[in-house]
């Protein structure tokens, strides 16, 4: 491979990466703030994604309503759905099992009812597609190819990301929630309601899973199985240390650029490899993760 | 004096473990009462019951007359019951000025805040110095410090102080307790649980004394001093 060909694939690859790290990036955040807040790798986090998803596909394309009525409906079906399972189902579990796998159990058990839901509407049978709703016309960006639906989604992406650690560090509400993951008996302590924080955490989570799903789907084919992505948002959170929300987000586009990257200079079937590989590299030479902080060892 | 808070015949448990018996107290409007005895008697669980993160399994406890037994935790810092825990629960990872914001997280008069921002500021002048530090940074008398005022920053009527002393070099302890005593005289009310009894003795009006889970012996702490059990057991001779 000439220097010519090896630089532009370089671009391409950053820009594609930065565009599919984007919604990696944005699922990363979601897992995090969840962890960070109730101790639990949240294993439905994809078919939130996926069920918002067909949501937004269903009042859209089948019901035929304005896009200015999909968009909130499919963003507050993904908040009450979340808050209502930590609410309603979490909550139940934690009061009858004090320990922590209980719950996560419980987040797969929400997977497999998404995805059976979805599957029993008979949606998912047939691949679809959202339709765009940014034209897919190319730009140039030096030497990369992009479409403006890429820039779209990077540029939403960048923005609700922004906007959510702009909530996290400047509002009483964000604060409010820092101070649970950090130390929740003290956070109850000076009046925090615990339980309102944990729903309006989840809530949140399964927003941004949804604006996760309404960015990518127009690039995809939608199946009941599209919530696998989530791998690569596990990935990321991983890369990022699991507990920093800046990692998760530089994870996330660290995963979608090595993805992208493996795929044109090495082949298109060793993609599949990229986020473990990644992984393996930063977790040897950083177990922390690169936003993780000191590395403590916890006595047991 | 009429009682601000009055604990009734509570009984707590941890599962199956017993923590509390009918444990009943009164704690007068404006006075520092004592809580004292050894590790593991409930003193910390009889906090956590007022402070309703343990649930009180039979008796009342009552707050300015109200039964606030069944309340939620929130709702009691709202009431104006603010506990200063044991060990060091500050926000870690938040700077001072975060933590103290978060004392007010249930108030939203900004003029009053920012005054009783002033009175921390006031008692604790170490906090203003390093208000942008990392409190998990501070040393353990900043922390204890800082403790105290994240909670003069709810506005509190009540004071639940789980033992301030803990861990602190005698002369720490002596400036802590100087304003304990000061906010006493300044009208706040004042639940004090303490190892150090001498210390506890010396700077409240009235005391409890707890064994496994039950008042063994209360009176006011002028006369507990000069008990000979109690000197025995708690103060050391």
């Amino acid at each position: 491979m000439d220097l010519q060909l090896a630089l532009i694939f370089l671009q391409q690859g950053i820009a594609s990466g930065l565009v599919s790290g984007s919604v990696y990036a944005l699922l990363a955040l979601a897992i995090v703030i969840i962890f960070k807040t109730s101790d639990v790798p949240n294993f439905a986090q994809g078919e939130v994604f996926m069920a918002a998803g067909y949501v937004a596909l269903y009042l859209f394309v089948f019901q035929q309503m304005p896009i200015w009525v999909v968009l909130p409906a499919t963003l507050l079906a993904a908040f009450l759905a979340m808050a209502l399972f930590r609410r309603v189902v979490l909550d139940q579990v934690a009061k009858s099992a004090k320990d922590l796998v209980y719950l996560v159990i419980a987040t797969l058990g929400l997977s497999y009812v998404l995805k059976g839901l979805v599957r029993r509407t008979g949606f998912g049978d047939t691949p679809r597609s959202f339709p765009a709703l940014v034209p897919t016309d190319s730009v140039m960006i030096g030497q990369a190819s992009v479409t403006l639906l890429d820039l779209a989604i990077f540029g939403t992406a960048v923005a609700v990301m922004a906007a959510f650690f702009w909530m996290f560090n400047y509002t009483k509400t964000g604060r409010a929630m820092r101070a649970v993951g950090m130390n929740p008996k003290a956070a109850q302590l000076v009046g925090v309601d615990l339980r309102r924080c944990h729903m309006l955490i989840w809530g949140l989570s399964g927003v941004i899973s949804a604006i996760a799903a309404l960015l990518i789907s127009p690039k995809i084919l939608m199946t009941a199985d599209m919530g696998s992505i989530v791998m690569l948002a596990f990935a990321a959170a991983i890369v990022g240390g699991f507990s920093s929300l800046p990692g998760a987000v530089v994870g996330g586009f660290i995963i979608g650029i090595v993805e992208n990257m493996v795929g044109l200079f090495i082949s298109s079937r060793a993609i599949v490899l990229a986020p473990f590989l990644a992984i393996l590299i930063v977790l040897v030479l950083r177990p922390q993760g690169l936003f993780g902080g000191k590395l403590t060892i916890k006595k047991v | 004096m009429a009682d601000l808070l009055e604990i009734d015949a509570v009984c707590a448990s941890y599962g199956r473990i017993q923590a509390l018996s009918e444990v009943s107290l009164k704690v007068p409007q404006g006075a520092i009462v004592a809580l004292l005895g050894s590790n593991g008697a409930g003193k910390s669980t009889t906090l956590n019951t007022v402070s309703r993160l343990v649930p009180v399994t039979a008796g009342q406890i009552r707050f300015a007359g109200e039964a606030i037994q069944s309340w939620p935790s929130h709702k009691v810092v709202s009431a104006g019951i603010l506990q200063v825990p044991e060990g060091r629960e500050v926000f870690r990872d938040m700077s001072v000025r975060e933590n103290l914001d978060m004392g007010a997280y249930r108030r939203n008069d900004a003029a009053g805040i920012r005054r009783d921002l002033e009175r921390v500021f006031e008692y604790f002048p170490k906090l203003q110095e390093r208000l942008q530090q990392k409190a998990g940074t501070l040393s353990g008398g900043e922390q204890q410090m800082l403790l105290i005022g994240r909670a003069l920053m709810a506005g509190p009527r009540l004071l639940l102080l789980d033992e301030p002393s803990l861990g602190l070099s005698p002369l720490l302890v002596q400036q802590i307790f100087a304003i304990i005593e000061r906010l006493n005289r300044e009208g706040l009310t004042i639940l004090l649980v303490e190892q150090n009894a001498a210390i506890a003795l010396g700077c409240s009006s009235y005391a409890y004394i707890l064994e496994n889970g039950e008042v063994a012996l209360e009176g006011p702490s002028e006369h507990l001093r000069r008990d000979d059990s109690v000197r025995r057991t708690y103060l050391g001779g």
